[in-house]
């Protein structure tokens, strides 16, 4: 760049600057009266609770995909003799309502191009929406399952769908379709994270098992009094609709 | 009974009720003297002293609309009779008071009646501002007069429904009620005393909230005769404390210090403010001068306790602490605590320094009426913003997770713990507050 044109940019942003400052200055004074006037508090309610419910009837899944999903949530939390299982605390609810969010549509981020496959470092690089990467990563899955073993994921044996998880996983099984490690690692395997230890209010962690399992004592923020004590914490856990486990 | 004697009744009836009109005739259409002092004549008005005038009588708040112009009035306050707005009291000669005289300024000031003879609602202060000194108001005047932009905005008519909103009774509510006489100087006290208490009684007007009304919604004392002056009211969903010396729950545990720095601050080391106060503490204390709130705070601090029957007590007590420290907490209200206060309020109810309030000892847990405790349970509540403390803290409301059944039994909790010894709060009174502040919305 040389010294003419620097000087030109600078200019250009001085005028450009000049010409924002009285809108500047409105904006500001319209967000200090806001604040000032009255007891314009912050709205402190939540999302409306949805807890888990026994009977649920998946709104965006088709019957083939909602079993693929109850399945996978199976082997990747299974209940066992530390505490009950992903399904039982209704994580493939959670992920279900997950659909129905502006986030399973990609409203929450950039999604226009161009679509370069980045280093990791650069976070989410494809353009499809969370809700592509479901269905088009079940039907891939379940395209190579019938491909090696004749038969849909849902139809193998346990150690089978350990099996084709941990390749997937490693990224050596594989689809043409799209990497069928992004969806495992960035959508499904987190998702199910999240339904299993995120607030009961989303659909998961019913009755906050999976908190008491860990010995998490929920929302209660702070826990200061307590720093020093050599005994465990005594309360059981609660939930930001404030229920107790 | 014979006829002349039935007729002599007649007449005596008659005559009683002649006379009465008469009476209250002469007490409704009299358009009263101001009674300024001849004095005033020949003084030059000061409009900056009166700008400060202006500050300590807290005009700006309820003259001014919600992020509308200074001063141009249209502010809603609801009272048992109905909603009633500010009046522009701008210089504009149609719609303001750019037309009055001093003597018509004064006469609304400390009479509560308009130059046409019409008469305010008492929601105007005039009860108070009647104490305030010919010089205070001249340059109030000339301030109002010389350094307010005139604004031609039309008052808005009263929602008081017909016969409640025939205004001449309030001539006979003033007769009855109003004592229209001057601050006087105690000769006894020294000069920031009386100070002090010309303040609080006049332009700060501190009674009109903290002073218990009667069932014609008079003040039961307007210049601090009795142990009921600034001994804690109840008015719309709020409970404003009382002021005088009782140590459950009045201000006997505060020093003079910790009041001027509440006053100027909005916080202190026992509370902070929120609500109306905190309106009053962001338009009004918070700009007086360090030697004005130190005054208020002398006089509020030589108030005698008030009657002790009924009240709150309060005696420091560690139990609740060990109590939950080991995890031995069963009661409902306790177990609300723990989950969705103590993270700010801490467990030992002592909050943090001019940060979150100490429950412990708080006057507004322990007043007789709960109902800040409960509104600011149910809705959270704003410290302001002062020049002293910038940090305008708030804290949530609580009203979206819990039922009324839990707020009381959390009410109830927060007034028998640490020490506190408060009766306990009914749902029932939760359900009120409840109601009342949703229909005090303006979206309702």
């Amino acid at each position: 760049m040389s010294s003419n044109d620097g000087q030109t940019s600078r200019r250009d942003f001085l005028a450009t600057t000049l010409a924002l400052a009285p809108l500047a200055v409105t904006v500001v004074g319209q967000t200090a009266a806001q604040s000032i006037n009255g007891e314009q508090l912050p709205s402190s309610s939540p999302a409306p609770d949805h807890p888990s419910v026994p009977d649920y009837r998946p709104s965006y899944f088709t019957s083939a995909e909602w079993a693929f999903i109850n399945a996978a949530c199976a082997r990747i939390i299974p209940a066992d003799e530390h505490g009950p299982g992903a399904v039982e605390l209704g994580v493939p609810q959670y992920i279900d309502r997950q659909m129905g969010t502006p986030w399973a549509d990609g409203g929450i981020w950039y999604m226009q191009g161009p679509f370069f496959a980045g280093a990791p470092e650069f976070g989410y690089q494809s353009q499809l929406t969370p809700k592509q990467q479901y269905r088009m990563g079940i039907k891939a899955i379940d395209t190579l399952c019938h491909e090696r073993l004749n038969m849909p994921f849902v139809a193998l044996t346990a150690a089978q769908q350990d099996d084709v998880l941990k390749q997937i996983e490693k990224g050596s099984l594989t689809s043409t379709e799209l990497p069928l490690s992004t969806f495992f690692s960035g959508f499904l395997l987190r998702n199910v994270m999240e339904g299993y230890f995120g607030d009961p209010m989303y659909g998961g962690n019913k009755d906050m098992a999976a908190w008491k399992m860990i010995g998490y004592p929920g929302v209660r923020a702070d826990y200061l009094e307590w720093v020093g004590q050599a005994k465990p914490y005594p309360y059981g856990p609660v939930s930001i609709y404030g229920k107790r486990g | 009974m014979s006829r002349p004697a039935r007729n002599r009744w007649l007449i005596a009836g008659l005559g009683l009720i002649a006379a009465a009109t008469v009476v209250v005739s002469a007490v409704v259409y009299h358009v009263p003297d101001p009674a300024i002092s001849p004095a005033l004549t020949h003084r030059t008005p000061d409009a900056t002293r009166g700008e400060y005038i202006a500050v300590l009588g807290d005009c700006a708040f309820c003259h001014t609309e919600t992020a509308g112009p200074s001063y141009a009035g249209g502010r809603a306050f609801s009272t048992p009779l109905g909603t009633i707005y500010s009046s522009n009291i701008t210089p504009d000669r149609d719609t303001g008071i750019g037309a009055y005289t001093l003597a018509d300024f004064v006469r609304v000031m400390r009479l509560g009646v308009k130059p046409d003879g019409t008469r305010l609602y008492p929601a105007m202060p005039y009860t108070a501002y009647a104490k305030v000194a010919d010089e205070d108001l001249q340059d109030l005047f000339a301030y109002v007069q010389s350094d307010i932009a005139p604004l031609p905005v039309a008052s808005r008519a009263t929602h008081i429904p017909w016969p409640l909103s025939i205004r001449w009774p309030l001539a006979l509510w003033n007769a009855a009620f109003h004592d229209d006489s001057r601050f006087v100087t105690d000769g006894s006290k020294d000069s920031q005393w009386n100070r002090g208490a010309y303040l609080v009684q006049g332009l700060a007007h501190c009674g009109t909230c903290h002073t218990p009304r009667g069932i014609f919604f008079e003040e039961k004392d307007l210049r601090g005769r009795s142990n009921l002056y600034l001994s804690g009211s109840g008015l719309d969903a709020t409970s404003p404390i009382n002021l005088r010396g009782n140590s459950g729950d009045g201000l006997g545990r505060w020093s003079t210090a910790d009041i001027a720095t509440l006053l100027k601050s909005g916080r202190s080391e026992h509370s902070a403010v929120t609500g109306t106060m905190a309106d009053a503490v962001r338009h009004s204390t918070q700009y007086m001068t360090d030697q004005d709130v130190t005054s208020i705070a002398i006089y509020v601090k030589s108030l005698s306790p008030a009657p002790e029957h009924g009240r709150a007590s309060f005696v420091a007590s560690d139990s609740t602490m060990s109590t939950i420290m080991a995890g031995s907490e069963r009661s409902p209200g306790g177990r609300i605590y723990l989950d969705s206060c103590a993270a700010c309020h801490r467990l030992s109810g002592s909050g943090e320094n001019s940060t979150f309030p100490t429950l412990a000892g708080n006057p507004s847990v322990l007043s007789s009426d709960p109902s800040s405790l409960i509104g600011v349970i149910l809705e959270g509540g704003r410290v302001p913003s002062t020049a002293a403390a910038p940090s305008g803290l708030a804290m949530p409301g609580f009203g979206w997770r819990y039922s009324d059944a839990d707020i009381a039994a959390l009410a109830t909790f927060t007034r028998s713990s640490w020490g506190n010894n408060a009766p306990p709060v009914t749902a029932a009174k939760v359900a009120g507050i409840r109601d009342q502040l949703r229909s005090g919305r303006p979206d309702h």
